[in-house]
């Protein structure tokens, strides 16, 4: 296999085919990139706009002045191939192919064109990312495929995806909830090098700490077995199955060309590997951001903390139903409650009804967090902040907020129990928003209900279970 | 080096071995099955069951016939030599009368397991990931529900034991209602043989061990098919 080494770490970068029609969309993404960034074009129409942009452009690959480690290539099918000689030519590192019309068209010139690139990149051992594909998102070196994407900070998440639109929605969902990339692969065809290899590559990458997976098929499924296996035994790897149903598998077959497998069979080399499975976008973003701020709960003992009766009740069906166990609390917490917790409308079995209580005097916040942090039957703790009530009133006196997330903080800090914050859509969206993002900052990961919650947490936790 | 009955039924351009031949190979493998023999006339079919014991099942044998049960080819619970030689008869009339052009190889002849807890493994071909193993519990219930656990092979130890465990009929095996327990090790013991038989075998394309008996010590197959790529 080829090296990935210099592509996923690229001192200088060239864009072949950008155009206008495109908006210049590859040389617009790249204008972050913290090397020197050049482009290839060779239609005299294009090159003023390029130029435009303060990109300095070629005829080709070979007169750029330097040697190029990571190559965008934009150009039509049909030119596809050349480009790819050219690539093993002038030795570049890597190259993505944002091209497609390949065998995921199911017609023979694709097929053709296919089999023709890909015996020329394995020839020229060249590192080739695609076809078919959006390439390379790296947040620390400012490489983006949409303009949308964060640069010039470095993400702890290696994000791994056979679809463009999945690897790009991960990447900008992620960042709006604080989770970014260290590196992210968007593989499409992945003919040369496929999961397998981006999974080997990361697990062993210092800079990714838990990795992210959207996969429709794999072209060696053995190989993905031990390529998962080993990176579970290297960290967190949480995997996203697209094609899970018949007519799903019929859409993987016209998008990346892969086969069916039965989804029964696929997550059982999910559990097989050590690896967790989710079903969507959110739920990716959700395991990743509990992975990232939480420690796993070592048993399914939960103590909830609701500001009103009625959320008490919902949020322990929630997770209730998630397998969570919502035990009554011991005596001996019990006997500490009942000095100081107040009843009239509120209640302290486990569900907490609190808001009474910390409304009358913000220290008893800590002191309900100390109680329930002594409780051997509570493994974890999930609490709401209600925006209903509260977002008029934070948006009034700050320092209210900043002095829950401060007890929350310390909690978090001091105690191997995590704790999680649930903050649902509210009337005042702008305030809620604000207090979100107010969580966020602080580390603490914060979800828009309880089911998601709750579902997050739980497949987390499976990660503390023993292997029995 | 495969095994020689795969060589001999591969040389005849057979891919459906018979249940003599299948439970033979898997004997071998140290899978544990009923012992079954092949009897090509009714005074054979008698000596086999006096060397095996009494109670006894005879099976039609035949490439062409698949669903023996349906056309009259089982007859279960023969207790002696006059059982054993009119069962034949009517096994060799039915044969006939299933199909006229066929020929009827013989019939096997196995002896009569006590019942215990019922459960089925058995291997496909995944397109992308090879050999699957799945085991659940047996009966019709379980064929609707489709409650059964996969994993792919290689199985190491671990597999095994989820496997059994995360069939929502778990309780079954557990001893449900007064029942005796299933003997879990034994049956953890059978899918990690047949991975391994699944391993040494890659010509075998798919194999259904059903039923398969688990009681509260062991646990033996009293069915089994295989089929070759």
């Amino acid at each position: 296999m080829p090296s990935l080494d210099r592509v996923l770490n690229p001192k200088t970068v060239a864009v072949i085919g950008d155009k206008k029609a495109s908006g210049y969309m590859w040389l617009k993404s790249l204008e972050t990139f913290t090397g020197n960034l050049y482009s290839v074009q060779l239609d005299e129409k294009e090159i003023p706009g390029i130029e435009e942009l303060g990109v300095t452009n070629y005829s080709s690959l070979g007169e750029i002045p330097e040697p190029v480690d990571f190559v965008v290539c934009a150009v039509p099918r049909q030119v596809s191939p050349f480009i790819v000689k050219d690539c093993v030519a002038n030795d570049v590192g890597g190259v993505t192919l944002f091209t497609s019309g390949f065998a995921e068209t199911g017609e023979e010139e694709g097929k053709v064109l296919q089999d023709q690139i890909e015996e020329m990149a394995r020839e020229g051992d060249l590192a080739l990312i695609g076809p078919n594909c959006m390439g390379l998102h790296i947040p620390g070196l400012g490489i983006r495929f949409n303009r949308d994407q964060p640069a010039g900070t470095t993400g702890d998440v290696g994000f791994i995806s056979q679809s463009g639109t999945h690897g790009m929605n991960f990447s900008l969902t992620g960042a709006a909830q604080g989770v970014i990339c260290s590196k992210l692969i968007s593989f499409g065809n992945g003919i040369i090098l496929e999961a397998a290899d981006y999974l080997e590559y990361l697990a062993d990458d210092d800079d990714t700490k838990f990795i992210g997976m959207y996969i429709e098929g794999a072209r060696d499924g053995p190989r993905l077995i031990k390529a998962l296996r080993y990176a579970t035994s290297k960290k967190p790897v949480v995997t996203w199955k697209g094609g899970q149903t018949a007519a799903g598998s019929r859409a993987t077959q016209s998008h990346t060309a892969s086969l069916a497998t039965n989804q029964a069979v696929w997550e059982s080399i999910v559990r097989q590997c050590g690896a967790l499975a989710v079903d969507s976008l959110d739920e990716m973003v959700d395991v990743i951001k509990t992975l990232r701020l939480s420690k796993p709960a070592k048993g399914r003992g939960v103590g909830l903390l609701a500001m009103t009766g009625g959320q008490s009740v919902v949020m322990t069906d929630a997770f209730a139903k998630e397998g969570w166990d919502v035990p009554t609390l011991s005596d001996t917490s019990y006997e500490k409650f009942s000095e100081f917790f107040n009843v009239i409308g509120g209640s302290y079995q486990n569900p907490l009804d609190m808001a009474g209580t910390i409304g009358q005097d913000p220290k008893n916040f800590d002191k309900i967090l100390e109680i329930l942090e002594e409780d051997p039957g509570l493994d974890a703790l999930v609490m709401e902040l209600s925006a209903t009530f509260m977002a008029r009133r934070w948006k009034d006196k700050p320092e209210e907020l900043e002095r829950l997330l401060d007890s929350i903080v310390n909690f978090r800090d001091r105690s191997d129990k995590p704790i999680l914050t649930v903050l649902h859509p509210s009337h005042l969206e702008a305030e809620a928003l604000a207090a979100r993002l107010k969580l966020q900052e602080r580390g603490i990961a914060v979800f828009a209900n309880f089911e998601r919650a709750a579902n997050a947490m739980a497949k987390v936790a499976t990660l503390g279970e023993s292997d029995s | 080096m495969s095994h020689a009955i795969i060589e001999a039924a591969r040389s005849e351009g057979r891919s459906l071995l018979s249940e003599v031949e299948a439970k033979a190979i898997l004997a071998d493998a140290g899978v544990p099955v009923t012992t079954t023999k092949l009897a090509t006339g009714a005074d054979e079919a008698v000596a086999l069951a006096g060397d095996l014991g009494y109670p006894v099942a005879l099976k039609v044998v035949s490439a062409t016939i698949t669903h023996k049960s349906d056309i009259g080819g089982v007859e279960l619970g023969l207790d002696d030599a006059d059982a054993v030689r009119s069962a034949f008869d009517r096994i060799a009339a039915a044969a006939q009368a299933a199909d006229p052009d066929g020929s009827m190889d013989g019939v096997s002849v196995q002896p009569m397991a006590a019942p215990g807890t019922e459960v089925i493994m058995g291997i496909t071909q995944d397109a992308q990931f090879g050999p699957v193993l799945m085991f659940g519990l047996g009966g019709v219930l379980v064929e609707v529900l489709k409650d059964v656990a996969f994993r792919v092979v290689p199985l190491e130890q671990r597999d095994a034991r989820q496997m059994v465990r995360e069939i929502q009929g778990f309780p079954v095996l557990e001893g449900y209602r007064g029942a005796a327990p299933a003997d879990l090790d034994a049956l953890e013991a059978i899918l990690l043989q047949l991975s391994q038989f699944a391993e040494a075998n890659p010509e075998v394309s798919e194999l259904d061990l059903n039923p398969i008996f688990a009681y509260d010590d062991g646990a033996i197959a009293v069915d089994a098919r295989i089929v070759l790529a």
